[in-house]
């Protein structure tokens, strides 16, 4: 039992990002113990998808090709990659922490009696794997006292996907067996919720307008900014209150309650009454020229300054980058 | 239809926590315990299926010492038909694959017809206990499930993926759900189900097997270097806006 | 003294002899002289025809009274209060006459005269029957039936008045319906009158005299069984309704047992409720001031008390229907339902105008409660805010859902000591003073004030809400754990006073938290601040303050004046058009606050329209949450809205800039 197995995921011939980070992080894992470090796509028709790995610094490149791999189930993938890790024998087993990996790795870890230690923020030499506990509050250190594969998923960002080194590695070929019987859910397709109305609670990044504002007329400079930023744009009970934007985009107490990654507070006091409706925000950013307003208490990163000043600057910035 | 929900009690969300004298777990002294707000959904979506099909079961059950009799009370009152109190005074030993272990053992003799649990848990957050009973069970299982239809063959759940993506899954019962929070809107605990909840049936269980070695040990806690704080960024509107994309590349990942 | 009285009654007898000689009339009420045997038993007949209809109706009001749910906390003690009450009210008719002068004068006369005419009628009967006991040739007799001729006319005059206001002028209040019951009523009272004043004018002896006696006994006789099938049972009901008053404003009973959620359905309507219910005047003075149906609500509460009566009509007091329908378009032909109806009971702002006013003895809150309690206590109510409150509560122990670090931070920052025992007060910050970054600016100020003064106080290391909008709403069993947690930590803590800037905590933790526990003594800053007005620095800024009186403050703790002597040094004090125990309410109490967003006109827009047109430069409050109401509405009702501050706030001001505790306490 050697080396350290990448688990890389995909979804219709396309990757899911997370995995290079997931990537560089068994790369470095692999160094830290001078062990080899390979990886593994599984699917169906993963031809392109290993070439593609194949010009990365690994021993192996494993295809796990199977018809009734094409579509994702738990049975499906569970089966499969027991048998590949059973004949790997990898140290370590290193996956990205995402829905997928969630929904199977759990139960992967448990065909060989252990416990995926989910969602790591750090490795540290030992190797010693920290994660948080209590909503972020505590950092633990967690070491695998098993013999046998320890099962490790990785948090997104914790790892850089532009680290992963590049070199060759030889693909082998692995066919699974797996019967139809043995997957029991029926996977449908993906879609996504119509947006006849405005749910502000499913936005990943909502530009939330405030009195700061002024007038109505103005509301356009925020707006594209959401535009720029492919984001929902939200409001502040007076904004709504005066008709300027629709109750539907309000977000506060009498409103709707958001936790966006990124809630982008332009003009807002941070009354108590909208700060309920958006305290669950992974991120903040508040732009308000009066420093003592409470938004900033809230806020991961504040700007003093004039709105008309720094929305517009902000929106040309952010279409640049987007290129 | 006889719905297990499997609940676990943490501590309040605004507990104040400090690290114990020995660095490997959170000084228990001072602090009150609640249910998993996970599970408090499970809970809720159990009560629903159960109210949408006029008839049913709903069992609670929950592993730990005797402080989780409170929570399995709370459940009660909320509606749940019976609670079942695995006693176990040593699941700060144990890791996800026992604590699974002794939920399959007492769940075996109920022979449910669908388990739900949160998809994960408010104080260790690892998310897989659903997941490796199900294993345990031999019981197929989706996790992330934002709405449950029973249908003619067995279930259609709505799974969330990443991005505002969502998936329909039809699978068999007997399943395992792991549900999602806000899928539904939880009902407030009332007067009436309290009293209610003194009539109902809480079995005690004891656990069979001793704990085996856990796979993983969680070895010491301590807390994060950094606080949050919040930065200001200063400039001219052009280099705030700068700094804000940079912010937003990196430390947001929202470009 | 006996002969003073009888120089009275001779003189009046004289004096009015003299007034009808004038007019050439007798002085003398002319009685019939003779009945016959079957006028006696015709008499005889009509009489018990007409008790027999009057119990026929009163018998099942009566049964339905005594067929309800003893009210558990009920005691006659304080009796002193009872009897005071009722004097005041009932005898004086001081509510009535108060609360619409005119009208209410012309009512008084009628109650007065109706009081004075009680011998009168019956002795009338009694002449029926050969009976008869006062003779008007007497002193005793030809005085009494002068005095009851004045008040007649009195009366007369008066119904006839009210009948004009209640058909001609037609005040909104009274309904638009047309009652003809109301304007029959009035005609007999009218005809009684009237019949009585004309036996005067009549010589004795002459058939008119039969006529008349025959006239004022059919009205009698009429009039007697209308009295329980009509809103005219208040005649009856009303002092004892007044007498039997729970003792206390909007007192809440507590419930009793482990069965009692509340009033979900007949069966838990109590002997109280039933007395009240039937003793509605319809006068509509307590939807004249209802915040909610003058602001295009559905809830009425004249209508929320008819209901009531509806429903024991026809569900009787053991029934198991609900009281409740869930929304106010459910029947719209049916009064009781379309009012008592969910929609309608939620929208009360638990202001209390409505109680207050009520010259019957009525207790709309408690009841308006005990129909919430009904639908949260078991369930039935299911609002995504109502929820929302009371998850947060259960899991935050605070009504914003916020983390309680929140709390904790602020008082890092503000530098607040922990209370140890040590200090004179704990300062109760609630969750407005808590967690609304206005509400501590207001802690804030009046920490300064405390400071300037050298009070020494300290802050509760964990505090939860008082439990009050749980409380409005019908929560009992989040209100009893955030009570009894209360309860333990000031016990714990060992404080002995209390002060704190929100009168919705003042008065929960003193009255409401009785239930379970007696808190320390607790005040309201507006009262410790005027206990120390002396030492505070007077401000000649001169400008014009408009205070507006908290219902929780003023109607709840009749705290009127402190405030306004705060003010006072502040400014010039400047009162509202409605103020004192006629304010109207910000529209934030009964834990509306936190419940979603209000139909129809916005109770607080009115309120601020109300205080921003007295053309005061400030609007002057003395509660955090009149406060946040204000704020957004003051700016939306006007161009250029006034400053809006808090008692505290206006103090604070005056003070020096900087000002520190002696010792910073950790």
């Amino acid at each position: 039992m050697s080396g350290v197995l990448v688990l890389m995921e995909q979804r219709g011939g396309n990757w899911n990002r997370m995995s290079f980070e997931a990537l560089a992080a068994g790369q470095q894992l692999s160094a830290k113990l001078g062990v080899a470090c390979s990886a593994v796509v599984i699917g169906s028709g993963m031809d392109a998808l290993s070439a593609e790995l194949s010009q990365k610094k690994l021993d192996k490149v494993f295809a796990v090709d199977h018809a009734l791999l094409k579509d994702y189930t738990a049975d499906g993938y569970v089966v499969a990659l027991e048998q590949l890790v059973k004949q790997a024998d990898p140290a370590f087993v290193v996956l990205p922490h995402t829905y997928q990996v969630r929904d199977f790795a759990p139960a992967l870890a448990t065909r060989f009696g252990q416990v995926l230690i989910s969602d790591v923020i750090a490795v540290h030499d030992g190797p010693v794997f920290v994660r948080q506990l209590l909503q972020g509050k505590l950092n633990a250190d967690y070491r695998q006292t098993a013999t046998g594969s320890c099962f490790v998923s990785v948090q997104a960002g914790t790892f850089r996907a532009d680290a992963v080194e590049t070199g060759t590695a030889v693909i082998e070929a692995f066919a699974p067996k797996l019967e139809a019987t043995q997957i029991r859910n029926k996977p449908g397709e993906l879609f996504r919720e119509s947006a006849q109305t405005v749910d502000l609670s499913a936005a990943p990044v909502i530009v939330s307008v405030g009195r700061g504002i002024g007038e109505q007329e103005n509301i356009g400079i925020v707006e594209e900014l959401a535009a720029a930023l492919g984001a929902e744009l939200a409001a502040s009970r007076p904004i709504c209150d005066n008709g300027w934007l629709p109750m539907e985009r309000q977000v506060g107490s009498s409103g709707q309650t958001v936790s966006p990654k990124l809630y982008l507070a332009v003009g807002i006091s941070g009354a108590i009454q909208h700060l309920v409706g958006m305290k669950g925000s992974k991120a903040v950013i508040a732009i308000n020229k009066d420093e003592n307003a409470p938004i900033f208490e809230v806020a991961d990163y504040g700007v003093v300054g004039d709105l008309f000043e720094v929305v517009p600057a902000l929106t040309k910035a952010v279409l640049a980058a987007k290129g | 239809m006889k719905i297990l929900v499997a609940i676990k009690q943490v501590p309040e969300r605004d507990a104040q926590i400090h690290v114990a004298s020995d660095g490997r777990w959170i000084d228990e002294s001072d602090l009150n315990y609640t249910i998993n707000e996970p599970d408090a959904y499970a809970l809720e979506e159990a009560l629903q299926l159960k109210e949408k099909n006029g008839s049913g079961e709903v069992v609670v059950v929950c592993a730990g010492p005797e402080r989780v009799t409170s929570t399995l009370r709370e459940a009660l009152a909320k509606g749940a038909d019976r609670a079942i109190h695995i006693e176990a005074d040593d699941l700060g030993e144990r890791d996800t694959l026992g604590v699974a272990q002794i939920l399959a053992d007492a769940v075996k003799a109920e022979a449910p017809d669908l388990i739900l649990t949160g998809l994960q848990s408010d104080d260790l957050g690892l998310g897989q206990t659903g997941v490796v009973l199900a294993e345990l069970l031999g019981m197929p299982h989706a996790t992330i499930i934002m709405q449950v239809e029973v249908t003619g063959s067995g279930l259609k759940v709505k799974r969330e993926l990443e991005d505002g993506w969502f998936q329909h899954v039809e699978m068999p019962l007997p399943a395992l759900l792991t549900i999602q929070s806000g899928g539904n809107k939880l009902r407030y605990a009332t007067l009436m189900g309290i009293k209610k909840a003194k009539t109902k049936e809480t079995k005690t269980v004891q656990v069979t097997a001793a704990a085996a070695g856990p796979a993983i040990r969680l070895e010491r806690v301590y807390l994060p270097e950094k606080q949050k704080k919040t930065e200001m960024l200063t400039g001219t509107p052009t280099e705030v806006a700068a700094k804000i994309v940079e912010k937003l590349k990196f430390e947001v990942r929202v470009i | 003294m006996v002969d003073g009285l009888l120089v009275a009654a001779v003189g009046t007898r004289y004096a009015g002899s003299m007034l009808f000689s004038e007019l050439q009339v007798s002085a003398t009420l002319a009685e019939p002289e003779h009945f016959s045997w079957l006028e006696v038993g015709l008499l005889l007949a009509c009489i018990v025809a007409s008790g027999a209809l009057f119990f026929w109706r009163f018998g099942p009001i009566l049964r339905n009274i005594f067929n309800s749910k003893k009210d558990a906390d009920f005691s006659l003690h304080p009796i002193g209060r009872r009897v005071r009450d009722f004097v005041w009210e009932v005898l004086c008719q001081a509510k009535v006459i108060k609360q619409r002068p005119l009208p209410g004068l012309a009512h008084a006369f009628v109650f007065w005269g109706f009081l004075a005419f009680a011998l009168v009628s019956l002795n009338h009967l009694a002449n029926g029957v050969r009976l008869g006991f006062l003779s008007p040739a007497s002193y005793i007799g030809g005085f009494y039936f002068l005095f009851a001729a004045a008040w007649a006319l009195l009366v007369a005059v008066s119904i006839f008045g009210l009948f004009v206001r209640r058909f001609f002028v037609r005040p909104v209040w009274l309904g638009k319906k047309i009652s003809y019951e109301s304007g029959f009523i009035a005609f007999l009272i009218f005809l009684l009158m009237v019949t009585y004043l004309a036996a005067f004018f009549v010589d004795e002896g002459s058939g008119a005299v039969k006529a008349l006696w025959w006239t004022h006994t059919l009205a009698l006789l009429v009039f007697l069984p209308l009295i329980p099938h009509t809103k005219h049972l208040h005649l009856v009901l009303s002092p004892l309704t007044i007498f039997l008053k729970r003792d206390g404003f909007s007192k809440i009973p507590p419930l009793a047992g482990d069965e009692d959620f509340g009033l979900v359905a007949g069966r838990d309507v109590t002997q109280l409720i039933s007395l009240q219910a039937y003793s509605c005047v319809e006068c509509g003075r307590c939807t004249e001031h209802c915040p909610a149906s003058t602001t295009g609500k559905a809830l009425n509460p004249k209508e929320i008390i008819l209901g009531m009566r509806s429903y024991l009509n026809e569900f009787g007091p053991a029934s198991d229907s609900p009281l409740l329908v869930e929304a106010a378009e459910e029947s719209p032909d049916n009064p009781p339902a379309k009012y008592m109806s969910m929609e309608a009971v939620f929208e009360c702002t638990t202001c209390g105008s409505c109680e207050y006013q009520c010259p019957v003895g009525i207790q709309h809150v408690p009841i308006i409660i005990g129909l919430r309690r009904g639908v949260t206590n078991t369930g039935a109510w299911e609002d995504t805010y109502g929820t929302k409150l009371f998850l947060a509560l259960e899991k935050n122990g605070n009504a914003l859902g916020l983390s309680a670090t929140e709390r904790d931070k602020f008082i890092q920052k503000q530098g607040f000591p922990i209370f140890d025992g040590t200090q004179e007060y704990c300062l109760w910050l609630g969750c407005m003073g808590g967690y609304d970054p206005k509400g501590r600016e207001i802690i804030a100020d009046f920490a300064r004030v405390m400071n300037y003064l050298g009070t020494t106080f300290g802050v509760l290391k964990k505090e939860k809400c008082t439990g009050d909008p749980a409380r409005r709403l019908g929560n009992d069993l989040v209100f009893q754990t955030m009570a009894e947690f209360g309860l333990k930590t000031l016990e714990t803590a060992k404080v002995q006073k209390i002060v704190a800037i929100c009168p919705h905590c003042v008065r929960t933790i003193s009255n409401d938290w009785r239930e379970y526990g007696i808190a320390p003594e607790i005040e309201h800053h507006s009262e410790f601040m005027a206990r120390y007005k002396d030492r505070l620095p007077k401000q000649s800024s001169g400008e014009s303050i408009v205070y507006h009186d908290p219902c929780y403050l003023g109607r709840y703790q009749d705290i009127y004046e402190e405030p306004r002597e705060i003010v006072a040094m502040a400014g010039k004090l400047v009162e509202a058009p409605r103020s004192h125990e006629r304010s109207f309410c910000c529209g934030a109490g009964g834990g509306l606050a936190f419940l979603g967003e209000e139909k129809g006109e916005r109770v607080s827009h009115v309120r601020a329209a109300e205080l921003a047109g007295t053309g005061a430069q400030v609007v002057g409050t003395a509660c955090p949450f009149c406060n946040t109401m204000f704020r957004d509405a003051l700016s939306s009702v006007s161009e250029a809205p006034p400053q809006l501050l808090d008692i505290a706030q206006l103090t604070a001001r005056a003070l020096p800039a900087v000002v520190q505790p002696e010792t910073p306490v950790q």
